[in-house]
């Protein structure tokens, strides 16, 4: 077969589903594990790079969190994610009680949110603990129930709706916009993966539109209502709350205003829209191959600010250092991953196993697309890490539980001798 | 692919979402890294660098004894940038307030004023307001420890006069521009001003320099101390007696010149109206002239030493020649000429009679011995039509005409010193002449510039202009000028003790194109001991103001005041009487 036809954009995608559903001899899938470790590696980098210039030691941190973390991988790889649905109650369970824990008394506020637990040694993150059991509870719940029109699922559907939005709304009071975000796109995946009907998504694709029509409309009130006033934005911060449309809070709608018009909010581009303006900067300033690592003056100076530099902005770090190539590479190993996690999917051995597999990897879509987008403003900025690059313990191990789950699915795909 | 439990278009869908999610990002990484780099590093680039102006400080002026007359104070300029207030800082305001003595509502309005409208009605940010001009540091530690970010000073320096109005005319001041606009400040601001100096360096985010990346460091070179001739102890003498004139006469205008008659040093220079350097913007512009050297009058009798010295150095006339004072015209070159007439009928008089007497036929009458072209070049060499040579600028030629646009009166107004306009240095140098046997000096107010550790980086030399009489004649003046303060018009100015010589000079003022008989430039030039002469004062009083109503004569207003000053400083330089002076009750009749 000469070689242009296969470059035939259907011959590539023939290939690529082939390739999805390829039974290979090994048991075990080394791809993603590939992935990861190259990422952590180069995560843990940066996240030296970040802090070199005060020379913080997270580093170091990181690599224990990975110790962890790879025991965890390993341990749940072994493990038939089968026991998932037995288990799968008990750990949704908890996982409520954990947000329950958070928001009480018990709760450590940073920043005006109350996210963490404190552990003594570390903190942890219990909306990661939740994003893993609403996982495993949506999943096993479709899993269990047969899926088809909309008028046929009502009762799986309630269901769903029901474990999801529970997390959901307790994430939501925290505040922590981000970690709620992922539930809608992953719920929505799975149901999507359960061939529920098409009309269903329409109409909630129209629900969305509606929804964002209401938060422009409730953004033009918002600008209007500072500018007759002479409001300062960042001044006069809530001064809009009584007034308003929808119950956000002013600083959400600032950060939203940020991405849509970082101009009108913050002229001088020293107030909210610094991060949005200096990770810009630091990104396209990496130019083709990159400063040079701990050699990004965004970064090592601080006008990338050193409290996200190396979490929520390691993406902008290593793009100023290692410039496109570097960006492009990372990037790459997430699309490589991100597939591969699908062809897991693709391969598995049950319904229970698929709906895992793709609810991970919408999952890590939605980290990836919505960190890197917004370190390049493509996105507004919210708090979501990168996944195996950012630092951050909780997030870390929340992200080798979801890579475990996947090499479980992988290696329990059918009966090896 | 029915082996799979997703659907086959499902999975198209979901692969196509995820391609075009990556698609997306790669698209944009790549805009932002290979189209938009440049911009985005000359953006970056431009926010981390920084140039600052380090600012020199400008040298003092040192009066001859090295007293401090113009100094420069290190000050904070404290302001508020609006945009970075928070707040939680307007609960600081009454604390702040206090420590800088301003009202609330003053710094609270600061605060609030984000933002103005520029010119085209958009919005733009404020991001400085001036507090206070200048606060110590002291004030500045206190008031950082408030601990408002949005509340910083700039450093700066703050001029400084400590005499207040003393020598302000000489001084001269700088502006709210930190221009150097009147005086010595202005002459010497080359020498005083210094080099800024300035550094590039970059600051990180949080705007902290990063000493690291300094690329250019210049340092500020200091501006030079300048020393002048003043001495501060003569130069209050001066005012205070110009005080005491003021508050007994009210006249329009006061100049009151003191130097040596070898150096030409001026040792005080004050005027009336006068302005404080330290607050220059309350005064009236016209309070900043230096009157001595920027106005000029008709000289009147103190002008008669110039047809005496005339005649004697030419040889045309001794000082025992008999000059008939009691006609009323004479023969001129084959005209008739009208003399002007004298306060009281002399009859006919020696040469030094006409100038004890202040005759003012006399006068006409040795101008016309001289006669018209030899007159006007004495006019010449005794610095008249032409400016002294005073460096601090402002200073006036006055008007001398030349000889082809006299008329046929001139010859006889122009002795008399009418017809002529002089500034007040004109008639001090000229006076200064005689008493420096002769030659005519230039006047010196600066003598050296020198560096903060009293190097001297610059002298400014002596300079004797040229002989304009002899040393003989200008004795014999001296002697004529000594017997007007001992036997003639000038008896008030007399010191007790020492030989006085000097000329008194009654002018009426030009008022709407005719002499006024109620106005007149009331003035007095002289020096001490008239054999050795160690001091020239000139007092020039315009339009004095008599209490009983009389005509403010030279004698009666000037000479006084000279002697006033004169006494003083007899006791200050401690000068020991003349041998052969006459006491103040005996007159010594020739």
């Amino acid at each position: 077969m000469p070689t242009g036809s296969n470059a035939h954009p259907v011959r590539i995608y023939d290939n690529y589903r082939r390739f999805l559903t390829q039974q290979d001899r090994y048991r075990t899938d080394w791809i993603n594990p590939i992935c990861i470790l190259l990422l952590f590696i180069t995560g843990d980098f940066f996240i030296y790079s970040a802090q070199y210039f005060i020379g913080a030691n997270y580093w170091i941190k990181q690599i224990v969190f990975m110790a962890i973390g790879g025991t965890v991988y390993w341990g749940l790889s072994i493990t038939d994610y089968k026991k998932l649905l037995e288990y799968g109650h008990f750990i949704y369970g908890l996982s409520l009680v954990l947000l329950l824990i958070v928001l009480s008394p018990l709760g450590e506020a940073r920043d005006g949110a109350q996210r963490w637990i404190d552990l003594g040694i570390i903190s942890l993150q219990p909306s990661e603990v939740a994003k893993i059991s609403a996982l495993i509870m949506v999943a096993s719940i479709l899993a269990r129930s047969k899926v088809s029109t909309l008028g046929n699922s009502l009762r799986p559907l309630f269901w769903v709706t029901l474990t999801s939005f529970v997390p959901f709304f307790l994430i939501f009071l925290q505040p922590d916009l981000g970690s709620g975000l992922i539930f809608p796109p992953m719920v929505f995946a799975l149901l999507y993966t359960s061939r529920l009907s098409i009309r269903f998504f329409l109409v909630v694709l129209g629900a969305f539109v509606l929804m964002l029509s209401l938060v422009a409309i409730d953004l033009t009130g918002y600008y209007e209502y500072y500018k007759e006033r002479d409001l300062d934005f960042n001044r006069d911060k809530g001064a809009y709350e009584e007034h308003d449309l929808l119950p956000m809070h002013d600083y959400q709608r600032i950060r939203i205003m940020t991405f849509i018009s970082p101009e009108s909010i913050d002229p001088t581009g020293t107030g909210d829209s610094w991060n949005y303006r200096q990770s810009v900067q630091a990104v396209g300033t990496g130019g083709l191959t990159g400063k040079g690592w701990t050699k990004g003056d965004q970064a090592q100076l601080g006008y990338l600010p050193r409290s996200v530099a190396h979490n929520d902005f390691i993406f902008a770090v290593l793009a100023e250092e290692k410039g496109f190539l570097g960006g492009i590479s990372v990037v790459g190993i997430y699309a490589i991953m991100i597939f591969n996690t699908l062809r897991t999917a693709g391969i598995a051995r049950d319904r229970f196993g698929t709906l895992l597999a793709t609810g991970i990897a919408v999952i890590f879509m939605i980290h990836v697309f919505i960190n890197v987008g917004m370190t390049i403003g493509l996105t507004p900025i919210t708090g979501l890490p990168l996944p195996f690059l950012s630092y951050g313990g909780s997030f870390l191990l929340s992200s080798c539980v979801f890579q475990g789950i996947v090499q479980s699915v992988h290696r329990h795909r059918r009966e090896f001798v | 692919m029915s082996k799979t439990f997703i659907a086959d278009w499902r999975f198209f869908l979901l692969t196509i979402a995820i391609v075009l999610g990556f698609g997306g990002i790669l698209a944009r990484l790549s805009y932002l890294h290979v189209i938009q780099a440049d911009e985005l590093s000359s953006i970056a680039e431009a926010r981390r660098q920084r140039a600052e102006i380090r600012y020199a400080r400008r040298g003092n002026i040192l009066d001859s004894r090295g007293n401090i007359l113009a100094a420069t104070r290190p000050v904070i300029e404290l302001g508020v940038d609006p945009v970075s207030i928070k707040p939680e800082d307007y609960e600081k305001i009454p604390r702040l307030a206090r420590l800088l003595d301003l009202p609330e509502e003053t710094i609270s309005n600061a605060f609030s004023k984000t933002f103005r409208m520029n010119s085209n009605g958009e919005k733009r940010p404020v991001r400085w307001i001036r507090l206070k001009e200048a606060i110590s540091d002291s004030q500045y530690d206190q008031i950082k420890a408030l601990r408002i970010k949005g509340i910083y000073g700039n450093r700066s320096f703050e001029r400084v006069y400590p005499g207040g109005l003393l020598a302000s005319h000489v001084l001269g001041f700088i502006n709210k521009e930190n221009v150097a606009v009147t005086g010595v400040e202005r002459f010497m601001d080359f020498y005083l001003r210094g080099q800024d100096g300035y550094l590039e360096t970059e600051i990180d985010g949080l705007r902290r320099e990063l000493a690291q990346y300094r690329s250019r460091e210049i340092d500020a070179r200091n501006g030079l101390n300048v020393r002048l001739t003043l001495d501060s102890v003569v130069q209050d003498i001066v005012e205070t007696e110009v005080r005491r004139l003021v508050d007994e006469y009210h006249p329009d205008g006061i100049s009151i010149i003191i130097s040596r008659p070898q150096s030409g040093d001026i040792l005080a220079l004050a005027n009336y109206p006068s302005f404080d350097p330290n607050k220059f913007w309350d005064f009236d512009v016209d309070s900043m002239r230096n009157r001595a050297v920027t106005d000029v009058y008709e000289p009147g009798s103190t002008f008669k030493i110039v047809p005496a010295s005339a005649a004697l150095n030419e040889g045309l006339v001794h000082p025992e020649t008999q000059i008939n004072c009691g006609v009323s015209s004479v023969q001129y070159n084959g005209r008739i000429v009208r003399l002007p007439a004298d306060d009281h009928q002399l009859g006919s008089v020696s040469v030094s009679e006409v100038v004890s007497h202040s005759s003012n036929r006399g006068a006409a009458q040795l101008g016309m011995i001289v006669g018209d072209d030899a007159f006007y070049n004495y006019c010449r060499l005794f610095g008249f039509g032409e400016k002294s040579g005073y460096g601090p600028g402002g200073e006036v030629s006055g008007i001398l005409q030349p000889v082809k646009n006299w008329d046929g009166l001139t010859i006889s107004r122009m002795p008399m010193g009418h017809a002529i306009a002089v500034t007040p240095m004109q008639v001090h140098m000229a006076m200064s002449t005689i008493a420096n046997g002769g030659v005519l000096m230039k006047p010196r107010i600066i003598t050296q510039v020198e560096d903060s550790n009293g190097q001297v980086i610059s002298d400014f030399e002596v300079d004797p202009r040229r002989r304009v009489v002899s040393q003989e004649t200008a004795n014999e003046v001296a002697r004529m000028l000594s017997e007007v303060v001992s036997d003639g018009t000038a008896r008030s100015a007399a010191i007790p003790g020492f030989s006085v010589a000097g000329k008194t000079g009654t002018a009426q003022k030009i008022i709407n194109g005719h002499y006024s008989h109620r106005e007149h430039v009331a003035s007095f030039s002289g020096f001490f001991p008239a054999d050795n002469p160690q001091v020239v004062i000139t007092v020039v009083v315009d339009n004095a103001h008599r209490p009983n109503g009389g005509i403010a004569y030279g004698g009666t207003i000037s000479a006084p005041a000279f002697r006033n000053i004169g006494q003083q400083l007899v006791q200050y330089y401690v000068m020991s009487p003349s041998a052969q002076a006459p006491s103040a009750s005996t007159v010594a009749v020739r």
